[in-house]
């Protein structure tokens, strides 16, 4: 749970503030558990919202690495790139480099907050696409264009990297 | 049934690249570039998301969170 959450916010901090809080969630509201659903998938819907209303809160639908997706000017561009790698400016900051560093990381963090939990789901964590639909509330055809979307973006990303 | 020489679909390259596709289907890939290709790529994308390493929050974690957990007494009162 939380790599998925640090997945989506990318910043190990915010990650832990909102596992704390996902974990204080489920051991406080225990009694509102149902048991028709897997106790893990309850949880992931409850870090998934927290990730979600964080991301939703601070307008940054995506994360994108290369400017804010409104960004028009090439000014505009580099004030809102995500600079990744150089500038570490502490240990913590140096550690988020090299986990989230990596090539296929750059990609997840490109996608939208909505793919990127359905993709992490999928093949990170290994649900079913039932599963997802469940954890996400989603209808189960949304869940598979949403993952053969991000399949999709993520090879595109990749394959960009690679010529 | 499904015809042997019917392009994959999405579904079906999905099962190829976890080495769960029938047979009968992943026949077609000996004899079709389009979707060996797609279906390869795809491949890929999926290994790499697979192999992704799982995190884990700081030492100390756990008793920030049970510091901060309600837990009944038992005269049915809460403590912190």
């Amino acid at each position: 749970m939380f790599s998925l959450l640090y997945r989506m916010v990318r910043d190990r901090a915010l990650a832990e503030d909102l596992a704390q809080e996902t974990f204080i969630k489920v051991l406080n509201g225990i009694k509102s558990y149902k048991p028709e659903f897997k106790f893990s998938s309850w949880i992931f819907k409850i870090a998934n919202n927290a990730a979600i209303d964080h991301l939703r809160r601070k307008s940054i639908d995506t994360l994108s690495l290369d400017g804010a997706p409104g960004a028009e000017t090439p000014d505009q561009v580099r004030a809102t790139s995500l600079q990744l790698g150089d500038r570490a400016e502490s240990p913590l900051d140096e550690v988020q480099s090299r986990e989230l560093g990596t090539a296929i990381e750059r990609a997840i963090a490109r996608l939208r907050p909505e793919y990127r939990s359905c993709i992490l789901l999928r093949h990170v964590e290994g649900y079913s696409y039932e599963e997802i639909a469940d954890t996400l509330d989603l209808p189960l055809g949304t869940v598979k264009t949403y993952i053969h979307r991000a399949r999709n973006e993520l090879r595109g990303y990749l394959d960009d990297r690679r010529e | 049934m499904t015809d042997i020489s019917m392009h994959l679909n999405t579904d079906e390259i999905e099962l190829w690249a976890q080495g769960l596709l029938p047979a009968a289907r992943a026949m077609h890939l000996a004899d079709c570039s389009l979707c060996r290709v797609e279906a390869q790529r795809e491949r890929k994308v999926i290994l790499e998301l697979v192999q992704l390493p799982k995190y884990a929050p700081s030492a100390g974690f756990a008793d920030r969170v049970m510091a901060q957990v309600k837990i009944p007494t038992p005269s049915g009162d809460w403590q912190v």
